[in-house]
């Protein structure tokens, strides 16, 4: 890891601790808003985005985490997601557990093998973590197309979950007005702990350790397992949003392991921005809105999404939250910091 | 059996071709280039339209040219500006090119798959160890050979190849010693982009066209680069030879896990030797 | 002589290949004691400084810190020690505030006298802005403040007047001079500035070529025909 201070877009600085009580003020407004919002009348269609919108958001908080904690750039994260849906499925269907069982249990049980593959994984930095993220997401992907007996490969799993969970309808988690309200949820959940961890002593020594790894060991601190614990989080995180998604859609296809969806997770979050913890989460609500808006006026929203991506790596380097947090700085008269 | 090996050596060859031309651009820029599966998939597109008009090795020869000239924008418009930038930058900027890349030509050519047909001159088959091999396979096998011996003798004794043999241990000294090096740069970017090019032109009579086809090429190609050592070109060749027998082996015993092996195998490397088959620089 | 040293090193080497970039080095720090290892480019000081903080694999050589062998430790347990050590190249982390960094090391230090050492280096004034965005002679002081953190039993210097000016340099010797009295700290110090060598040092080691060319008291070691012979062409005198 270099030691000049890089410019780039995965190098946040940590913002200063003045305006944390303006954060704090706006998260609430914003958390409190949007458990109004299913009450608020709106389009089915809107709310069934907003749901997926919210699913999407849990899983660029995950990646965007990793990014600004460990300066890891993963192009896997499908493996935690789309793992933790096969998960839900395959248990659900293929064992005598309770659904409730399989819900709780699954998040944990990806955090587990995510901290087994960690000692594999963290061998490696920068690109070739990338890579090895990638080839070892892309396997596992492979093996559930190919496996067809144990997955069905390319047709996907319908998930025959209980009638009723937790003591609510089945219904409740697969229509778009009541199952927001589980997502938002869990998002505002999410986005909270990764707060409270970024602002801890053990997420400054987290970006001490990116920053010079070396030095880190000098001072005295252990520097694996640190990283351990922040790739387990964001894989806890992910996974999360995989459970999520297996419950509002009650199928899983391959398509959720494969690469392209972690990229596009990857992408959120620097086009959101992972300057703040809670940046990717408004980049996806961007994103999917933007593509569900797009889809009417154009089919070439990858080109879009590239050109944007390219746009914003060249000259937002803190993302799209970075922007709006530099311009509510620059209203408040604050400096930047 | 021999006819398995020479499959094998088939697709090892084509893999080798678009391989190399990563580690090129990684050896000059440290930089993984996202895009070239894309420009393999673009090569190819393009070999396929212009071989409509001038006939396959006409689209060859056209691919070529083209590909060369992105190459070089490429480097003149994306690498050298974002040189002293943090490699993941440009890495991601690669990133939203093959997006682009993959979106224009679902635009111009349509999702559906287009199969390209064989030159004539190499349409037959030809009997060894008693079954018929298809003479076109041969030709991809010796397109490969003469890409590894020509690139061999270039990296020993041209002052290019030597430069790139520097830069990929030391660019900064290398950039000292009064070499253009920018100038270099193009046109060594350009060969590798050049290479894609080929490598999806020669692959497309045996694999029909798609626009997901720069997907799988890219992962394939970062499998062998990575096994061989980022930045090795012995290592890719090694490793395109390795991958190209695991995947046809795999393809006719293990059907099931094939297209997993070669993802396990990078695994396992970067496990033992998180710098990949390549001497430690 | 003292019976016990707080720092003892008794054949240091380190071969890289067949060249030996430290031969059989010996020496021996008392409490409270300012040594300064000196040398031309290429004696051996960097590698003397990193085999004693345990940087780089296979160290040869016994190191004794305040009578306990701590050869075989990693970096990190040698810190836990009480040894501790500053960087010739700027080692500090760029996206964390001067305070978080300085607070961060604290932690894993003997006591935490963050705001002291602050305040010591003359970092008050930039305390909450992130490392990157300071001068580098302050980045330099960032480096050495992590290193002076909660009052370590040893303190291995590596340049650390490297890039400063005249005025800096000396400004930085005098303070730590000050420290050492102050807290009892034992202090090695590699340094190419002469003058801060001769404003600081109670005792100077001169390595050449991998090995000890002598030792003793700045004086005599300036005037020792050996060491001059040895520095020709430099600015020694």
């Amino acid at each position: 890891m270099s030691n000049i201070s890089s410019t780039s877009v995965l190098s946040p600085s940590v913002p200063s601790n003045q305006g944390f009580g303006l954060y704090l003020v706006v998260g609430c407004i914003v958390a409190v808003l949007g458990f109004a919002l299913p009450f608020m009348g709106l389009p089915k269609n809107l709310l069934s985005l907003l749901t997926s919108a919210s699913i999407s958001a849990i899983l660029a908080t995950s990646v965007g985490f990793l990014v600004r904690q460990a300066g890891l750039s993963s192009f896997g994260h499908a493996a935690f997601f789309g793992g933790a849906a096969y998960a839900v499925a395959l248990l659900v269907n293929y064992t005598s557990l309770p659904s409730e069982v399989v819900i709780l249990a699954t998040p944990l049980l990806i955090m587990v093998l995510s901290g087994i593959i960690s000692l594999i994984l963290l061998r490696t930095n920068g690109i070739a973590f990338s890579m090895l993220s990638l080839a070892m997401a892309q396997a596992i992907y492979e093996l559930v197309m190919k496996w067809r007996d144990l997955a069905n490969g390319e047709d996907g799993l319908r998930i025959r979950f209980a009638r009723e969970i937790f003591g609510v309808k089945l219904s409740f988690f697969q229509k778009a007005d009541t199952m927001f309200l589980t997502t938002w949820t869990a998002l505002v959940v999410m986005v909270v702990i990764v707060v409270l961890v970024s602002r801890s002593n053990f997420g400054t020594l987290t970006i001490a350790i990116k920053n010079n790894e070396e030095r880190a060991r000098f001072l005295g601190y252990r520097t694996l397992w640190p990283r351990i614990v922040v790739l387990m989080l964001s894989a806890f995180i992910a996974a999360v949003g995989g459970t999520l998604f297996s419950m509002y859609n009650g199928y899983v296809t391959p398509s959720l392991l494969h690469w392209t969806l972690s990229g596009e997770a990857l992408i959120i979050a620097i086009i959101g921005g992972t300057r703040s913890v809670w940046a990717p989460a408004v980049g996806a609500f961007v994103f999917v809105i933007l593509r569900d808006v797009a889809g009417n006026y154009t089919t070439h929203w990858q080109s879009i999404v590239g050109l944007v991506l390219i746009a914003v790596v060249l000259a937002l380097p803190n993302g799209l939250g970075g922007a709006l947090t530099s311009f509510a700085n620059r209203l408040g008269g604050r400096k930047n910091g | 059996m021999l006819i398995q090996i020479l499959n094998g050596l088939v697709y090892g060859g084509m893999l080798y071709i678009v391989a190399v031309g990563l580690v090129l651009i990684f050896g000059l820029r440290q930089v993984v280039n996202f895009a070239h599966g894309g420009l393999y998939m673009l090569g190819a597109y393009i070999g396929f339209a212009a071989g409509l008009y001038f006939g396959f090795w006409g689209g060859l020869v056209v691919a070529l040219v083209l590909m060369a000239l992105l190459g070089v924008l490429l480097d003149y418009g994306v690498f050298r500006p974002l040189q002293d930038k943090d490699h993941m930058t440009t890495v991601l900027v690669t990133f939203g090119i093959l997006l682009v890349l993959e979106d224009v030509v679902h635009m111009i050519w349509g999702a559906d798959t287009i199969s390209v047909a064989m030159p004539e001159l190499f349409e037959g088959t030809i009997q060894i160890a008693g079954s018929p091999f298809p003479v076109y396979r041969l030709l991809v096998i010796a397109v490969a050979i003469i890409v590894v011996v020509g690139l061999t003798l270039w990296l020993r004794f041209s002052r290019a190849g030597l430069y790139v043999r520097a830069s990929s241990v030391d660019a900064l000294t290398t950039g000292m010693q009064g070499v253009d090096t920018e100038r270099l740069s193009l046109s060594v970017v350009g060969l590798g982009t050049a290479l894609a090019g080929l490598s999806g032109v020669i692959a497309s009579p045996l694999m029909a066209l798609s626009p997901s086809m720069g997907s799988s090429v890219l992962i394939e190609s970062f499998i062998v680069v990575v096994i061989g050592g980022l930045g090795s070109f012995s290592g890719a060749f090694f490793a395109a030879l390795v991958i190209g027998q695991v995947h046809n082996l795999g393809i006719v015993y293990l059907p099931n896990v094939s297209s997993m092996l070669p993802l396990l195998l990078m695994v396992v490397v970067l496990i033992l030797k998180p710098s990949g088959f390549a001497r430690q620089h | 002589m003292a019976e016990r040293y707080m720092l003892e090193a008794r054949g240091l080497t380190r071969r890289y290949g067949g060249f030996a970039a430290l031969n059989n080095v010996s020496f021996a720090l008392e409490e409270g004691e300012i040594r300064g290892l000196i040398g031309s480019n290429g004696a051996g000081k960097s590698t003397c400084m990193d085999v004693l903080t345990g940087r780089g694999k296979n160290p040869m050589g016994l190191v004794m810190l305040d009578g306990e062998d701590i050869s075989k430790l990693s970096e990190r347990e040698r810190r836990a020690k009480g040894l501790s050590r500053s960087f010739q190249k700027t080692s500090i982390f760029h996206d964390l505030t001067i305070r978080e960094q300085i607070r961060l090391a604290a932690r894993k230090a003997e006591a935490d006298n963050s705001e002291e050492v602050i305040s010591e280096l003359s970092l008050s004034h930039i305390a909450d802005r992130p490392a990157s965005d300071v001068s580098y002679g302050d980045q330099r002081r960032v480096d050495l403040a992590l290193a002076l953190v909660g009052r370590p039993k040893l303190l291995l210097l590596d340049e650390p007047a490297a890039g400063l000016t005249v005025e800096e340099s000396l400004a930085m010797a005098r303070m730590l001079r000050g420290l050492s009295e102050r807290w009892k700290l034992t202090v090695m110090l590699v340094e190419h500035d002469m003058e801060v060598i001769f404003a600081i040092c109670d005792r100077l080691t001169v390595l050449h070529l991998g090995e000890v060319l002598t030792e003793g008291d700045p004086e005599s070691v300036r005037s020792n025909p050996e060491v001059v012979r040895a520095y020709l062409g430099s600015s020694f005198a």
